[in-house]
């Protein structure tokens, strides 16, 4: 098998039968490397297929065809080896409810057969991470949600393995708690860690993933790094605008330009166009000599505008 | 076989939490005998007759206790089973370094040890204090029986707790389940009395082949041959339901 990827996915299916509906075909031949040590953002609206694909990457459910290589091992003919090289975050909560945090931390370190004073160690440094510790003699059902989903990336945090899946990780988490969670993430991925993580959160996937794939409708519609999605996307700049005062004029301007997003109020305004930088440039002049501009700053489009618009592309020429 | 240990420890924390379920594993089976054997023994005063012996209803209801042990155990786990699937950790355990068989293997082994327990507990005290003589030469193979019976029962509730996903659901089969197949049984009377169709209902449960078997080798009474022939159905019971347990978790995921 071949090594050098973390994971290696080629022409991956997946087709789901219902009991009496028709089939639905969740993975339609997907192929796509993940370099060890990279934080990996798999990307996409609901039933795209980014959880059929952790599915199978962590050997939950075996593909309809394709090969998916997870640390040099296959995940079909291999699932043993696979689980060794893992650990996993699923999308839906899961811990033993009865027990208290430091029984499910314990008793996960024992499924990972991590040495029991290596263990107490592990343990003691994600308590502290994650904020945990005051909380180590609670039960899990009596945690707040948030607790729950910092204990279950805890967990996954605590088996030291090569290789970590983070289904929707942050999902629930308040802002503190999400950033103490990012920061985990970058602090595992810098130990050599490789991260592949699902997300809604587009600013998350942004901030922390080095290469990237959106998947919609079981194909991979976007692949690269985030220099590279975004070029894929519609060369959009944001202004936001202050002005002395935005006059039924400005607004006429402004709207004239054809805008993908417009708003306004007495002296502000946020406009997205989608121009080139020659014609933003001389928007930026006609509002500065003849519309009372006092203020303006220029954004490229963010993750958010490329994956709205490389899916709205998508519905409008499906695969 | 390394995680084995791993899966008897998590069932022992989790048992060890609530001493109520402890309680109804270890000690329900003692309680039915002394109530409700002691209950029937007194009204039945004469005994019950079986192949032409009569017998004191607390001695024909041992056997029959044994077996519910077993399925009891099975049905708790059955339980938890879908309770680990309702809150999700199930999916996670299948994500944990182990094979499919070695967590089943685990989870059924903790089981037989709790069965074995609790059958300790019943014979122990409820031959002390019923005055019930036992066949000590023949225990190792009531034991053996039990622990094939709670594996088989294991087995089969947990497909139950696999495919069903609603919780009203999933009580309402098992509680009939639990109703039909302890009573359509030899476990609470002797098959001789019954209606014919009863009867033969009775003779295609397994509880009746492990009830059968477990009287047989507590106090002697039954008829060998038949007791051999349902053993080995009840292997067969118990190789159909492992197999068909382990099939619905490749496929459930």
């Amino acid at each position: 098998m071949n090594n050098r990827y973390a994971i290696e996915v080629v022409n991956l299916t997946k087709m789901y039968t219902p009991r009496g509906k028709p089939s639905v075909h969740a993975l339609k031949g997907i192929s796509f490397t993940v370099e060890p040590g990279a934080i990996f953002g798999l990307l996409g609206p609901n039933g795209a297929g980014k959880s059929t694909t952790i599915k199978i990457l962590t050997t939950l459910t075996p593909p309809t065809s394709g090969r998916a290589v997870v640390n040099g091992f296959d995940c079909v003919h291999q699932p043993l080896e696979t689980r060794r090289s893992l650990a996993v975050v699923l999308q839906q909560n899961a811990f033993e409810l009865y027990l208290t945090v430091l029984g499910n931390l314990r008793t996960y370190a024992r499924f990972h057969h991590i040495p029991r004073r290596e263990a107490d160690r592990r343990i003691t440094e994600v308590l502290d991470q994650f904020g945990l510790y005051d909380e180590r003699y609670t039960h899990a059902i009596d945690l707040s949600g948030g607790m729950r989903r910092r204990l279950q990336v805890a967990k996954a945090f605590l088996s030291g393995k090569p290789l970590i899946f983070l289904d929707e990780a942050t999902t629930g988490l308040d802002p503190i708690n999400r950033r103490t969670t990012l920061s985990a993430i970058r602090e595992q991925a810098s130990k050599g860690s490789t991260i592949v993580l699902t997300t809604h959160l587009l600013d998350e996937a942004e901030d922390l993933c080095d290469r990237l794939v959106i998947v919609d409708h079981g194909s991979i519609i976007a692949e690269g790094d985030l220099h590279d999605i975004k070029r894929l996307g519609v060369p959009a700049y944001t202004l936001n605008l202050i002005f002395r005062d935005v006059s039924p004029r400005t607004i006429q301007f402004l709207k004239a330009q054809n805008p993908l997003h417009f708003k306004h109020n007495a002296t502000a305004a946020e406009i997205t166009l989608q121009q080139s930088h020659q014609q933003i440039l001389d928007v930026i002049g006609e509002l500065d000599r003849d519309h009372d501009l006092v203020h303006f700053e220029v954004h490229t489009a963010d993750l958010e505008d490329v994956f709205i618009d490389l899916l709205s592309r998508q519905k409008e020429e499906p695969v | 076989m390394k995680s084995i240990p791993a899966v008897v420890y998590r069932e022992y924390l989790l048992r060890t939490t609530s001493l109520t379920w402890l309680f109804f594993d270890l000690f329900m089976p003692l309680i039915y005998l002394l109530i409700f054997g002691i209950g029937f023994d007194r009204a039945l005063s004469e005994g019950i007759m079986m192949k032409g012996q009569l017998i004191p209803y607390n001695e024909f209801f041992l056997g029959g206790i044994l077996a519910m042990t077993s399925f009891g155990i099975g049905m708790n786990t059955s339980y938890g089973f879908f309770m680990d699937r309702d809150n999700g950790i199930f999916y996670e355990h299948l994500t944990y370094p182990m094979t499919r068989g070695e967590f089943l293997i685990g989870k059924v082994l903790f089981n037989c040890v709790i069965a074995t327990v609790a059958a300790i507990i019943a014979l122990g005290l409820g031959s002390w204090i019923l005055g019930i003589s036992l066949s000590v030469a023949h225990l190792p193979l009531v034991f053996v029986g039990i622990i094939i019976g709670t594996a088989g029962w294991f087995f089969f509730l947990m497909i139950f707790a696999l495919r069903i996903r609603r919780n009203d659901m999933y009580n309402t089969i098992i509680n009939l389940l639990y109703f039909i197949m302890l009573f359509a049984s030899s476990l609470f009377y002797p098959l001789d009395l019954l209606p014919s169709w009863l009867t033969t209902a009775a003779l295609i449960n397994p509880v009746t082949w492990q009830a059968d078997f477990l009287r047989y080798f507590t106090i002697g009474v039954g008829d060998l041959p038949q007791i051999m022939l349902q053993s080995v159905y009840f292997l067969i019971f118990l190789a159909v339901s492992f197999y068909a347990g382990t099939v619905i978790i490749r496929k459930i995921a």
